[in-house]
């Protein structure tokens, strides 16, 4: 298709797929192997969960809903959608509007509970006492000292008692405004108070771990306040939302507690003609894209490729997969107006394989689960493909107009993040680095030469402050090499760091390609003479690099220091830690027999005289100083 | 949408085996019929037969008969 052919069929328009208008008669919104319409939803949800309860290696969790409103239709619905990310949710529910009294007073049934996340479903109906009208700003400020206090005083005591995660929602507003347009900008004004206590949430949450805020004042605006809340629903049943509006909250709550799981995906792999730019490379040439802020069209490409751009500087790894010959394909990124360039991805597949058959060389060259990616193509025809015979890969419906790519991609909250670490905005460099050490490693025929000319150095030491959030982000986003995909809260993390009946160990690892970061966790529990290995895992970017050896050896020399003489390691076999079955035994622990239920134990006998695994990697004293470490 | 239609999805809303709902029963005896059960009924009205239903509309009703009047559902007037 030429750039002029694609004026014709791609007027830029509303993104009337969006979930402001009329979602529940929307079939476009559709994820992948899940239900379509909101509708759908709503009607078939005991269906809906049967199916979906049929897949196997759900994760397990248990969700508390302290609701200022009722809940039952909320939680009905955060049910199916977390189902479909593969997790299983057991509930709890407050009474009605008992939210804070469940939390302030430890309410029994909710402690027993034991819940690994608190969903406080308040909306601004929940705000106990607005400011009165003409109040002067010292009083409104102490009306939000009060409110802020009382939400403040319910989380703290859930931290403190439960160690739960909690997702809070913030503010939406009313859809009536007695004051018109002074409600934002007068201090006792609704509107304005209701955004300065969403701003001391926000406050909260960012200073401090395990809360996190479910968005709903952007939600309600994406949404559209008239469709958001309705009066009458309020009113009969107590219900702060409509039910347009609870499929979107239950929606984004469930990818909120998707990337608590490290469930959400990781790399996004893109077709390139009528998808980055308009045209067909092969066909027009580079001059005749339509790319550009010349052209409405060009335009609306442009800033996909910018949306695109973002969710890399963000950790995303982006991948491009195309029927077109490379030299082609590659040509397209020195388009002068090209905000992606040829570095930004880490993977390449520009030929006239199957589609298919290139994603799944995009994950095998990238070391991730196919489940990690999301293809996006213009073409429906090569997105059923995918779909049919990658069912692992997600692939949205993007439509035929540009100008909501990046819309539809983001509603499906594919890439959520709960939070944002160093290590995930260097990711696609690491990732494209091992695209060049795979280059690099042609050039020998020997492996064990390649990894020595990597000049391999590792800091491996007990856990420290200054790693504890990057290592409790990679105990619950890394499936592959686990050997028993035990989750850890970041509470848990902070208690075995500080309890010496624990070995914790963190690795990095640099070479002269860069360095790779943080990528291996193992935790072991002391009894007497014997360490039993709770955890073991290891970031497939270093995989077949012998840093699983370098950890071992770390682990063998420190239980030798503390007179530990026998190393216990668990094997919990999941649908995608196969790689390391033979893991025990490839580092000479022997298998404990009469084991069931999958669940293997190996133990090592540790030697009074070791020699050292690792070949290849130097390990450094320090990397960091200790001060900085602390 | 006919009357046996709907009695299967309302069946279906309120995760009963397919044939439970005979259309007479009161919604206060239905153990299910919950907030959840009620935006499924009015979404399915909608993409149904069309019809907007309002909170309001839903709480004047008692039985399966009444939903089926207010969902417009063929014969249910009578």
């Amino acid at each position: 298709m030429t750039g002029s052919q694609l004026k014709l069929i791609n007027p830029i328009g509303n993104c009337d797929s969006t979930p402001g208008n009329n979602v529940l008669q929307s079939n476009v919104l559709k994820t992948p192997r899940f239900p379509a319409a909101a509708a759908d939803i709503l009607r078939q949800r005991h269906s809906l969960r049967n199916e979906l309860l049929k897949q196997t290696h759900l994760i397990q969790t248990r969700i508390a809903i302290l609701g200022g409103s009722t809940t039952i239709e909320v939680k009905n619905t955060l049910e199916l959608f977390l189902l479909a990310q593969g997790i299983q949710p057991t509930f709890y529910e407050s009474g009605y509007n008992r939210y804070c009294e469940d939390a302030l007073f430890e309410n029994p049934d909710l402690w027993n509970f034991r819940p690994d996340i608190v969903f406080i479903h308040t909306t601004w109906h929940n705000v106990s006492k607005f400011p009165e009208l003409m109040e002067t700003e010292v009083e409104v400020e102490a009306h939000v000292s009060r409110e802020v206090t009382r939400f403040e005083s319910m989380w703290e005591k859930l931290h403190a008692g439960l160690g739960t995660l909690i997702i809070q929602n913030n503010f939406d507003l009313p859809r009536l405004r007695p004051l018109g347009n002074l409600e934002a900008s007068e201090s006792f004004g609704r509107v304005n108070f209701l955004l300065r206590l969403n701003a001391e949430f926000a406050n909260y949450a960012r200073t401090h771990s395990r809360f996190l805020i479910n968005d709903i004042l952007y939600l309600s605006a994406q949404v559209g306040l008239a469709a958001w809340f309705d009066h009458g629903y309020w009113y009969n049943f107590h219900m702060a939302l409509s039910p347009t509006a609870t499929v979107a909250l239950a929606r984004n709550v469930a990818a909120i507690v998707k990337s608590v799981y490290g469930k959400s995906k990781k790399c996004l792999v893109l077709d390139l003609d009528n998808t980055l730019w308009g045209g067909v490379i092969g066909d027009d040439g580079v001059s005749n894209l339509v790319l550009g802020r010349d052209h409405p069209i060009g335009e609306a490409f442009l800033n996909f490729q910018q949306y695109v751009k973002d969710l890399q500087r963000r950790g995303v790894i982006l991948a491009v997969c195309s029927k077109n010959d490379a030299e082609n394909a590659k040509e397209g990124f020195s388009h002068p107006d090209s905000v992606l360039k040829l570095k930004d991805f880490s993977a390449f597949k520009a030929n006239w394989d199957p589609k298919p058959e290139n994603i799944r060389k995009v994950a095998e060259e990238l070391n991730i689960g196919l489940d990690a990616l999301v293809f996006v193509d213009d073409n429906p025809v090569e997105r059923a493909l995918v779909e049919e015979h990658l069912p692992e890969v997600a692939v949205p419906d993007m439509g035929m107009d540009v100008s909501c790519f990046a819309e539809r991609l983001e509603y499906e909250g594919y890439f959520e993040v709960d939070k944002v670490v160093q290590d995930d905005v260097n990711r696609p460099a690491y990732y494209s680095s091992n695209a060049q050490r795979g280059a690099y490693q042609t050039a020998f025929c020997n492996y064990g030469e390649f990894l020595a000319s990597l000049e391999m150095t590792a800091d491996i030491g007990p856990f420290c402050p200054v790693y504890l959030e990057r290592i409790t982000h990679l105990i619950n986003k890394t499936n592959q090499f686990n050997l028993t995909t035990r989750r850890y809260t970041s509470a848990e993390v902070e208690a075995v760091t500080r309890d010496s009946a624990f070995i914790t160990l963190y690795g990095r690892l640099a070479d002269k390609f860069g360095d790779n970061g943080l990528v291996s966790v193992v935790i072991g529990q002391v009894y007497d003479q014997m360490v039993e290995l709770d955890l073991w895992l290891m970031s497939c970017r270093v995989l077949k690099r012998e840093m699983e050896l370098a950890m071992f050896d770390a682990l063998v020399e420190r239980c030798q220091a503390l007179g530990i003489r026998k190393i216990t390691g668990v094997y919990v076999p999941s649908k995608k830690n196969s790689m390391v079955a033979e893991h025990y035994a490839i580092l000479g622990f022997s298998r404990v027999d009469g084991t069931s239920g999958g669940r293997e134990v190996w133990q090592y006998d540790v030697p009074q005289a070791y020699s050292t695994g690792a070949r290849y990697i130097r390990r450094t004293v320090e990397a960091l100083p200790a001060a900085a470490k602390a | 949408m006919t009357k046996v239609e709907f009695l299967l999805e309302l069946d279906e809303i309120l995760g009963l085996r397919a044939g439970t709902i005979r259309g007479s029963e009161k919604l206060d005896d239905l153990e299910n019929w919950d907030s959840a059960a009620l935006i499924g009924f009015v979404a399915m009205a909608e993409a149904n037969s069309g019809v907007s239903i309002s909170p309001h509309q839903i709480v004047n009703c008692s039985t399966v008969t009444d939903l089926l009047r207010l969902a417009q559902v063929e014969g249910s007037s009578s």
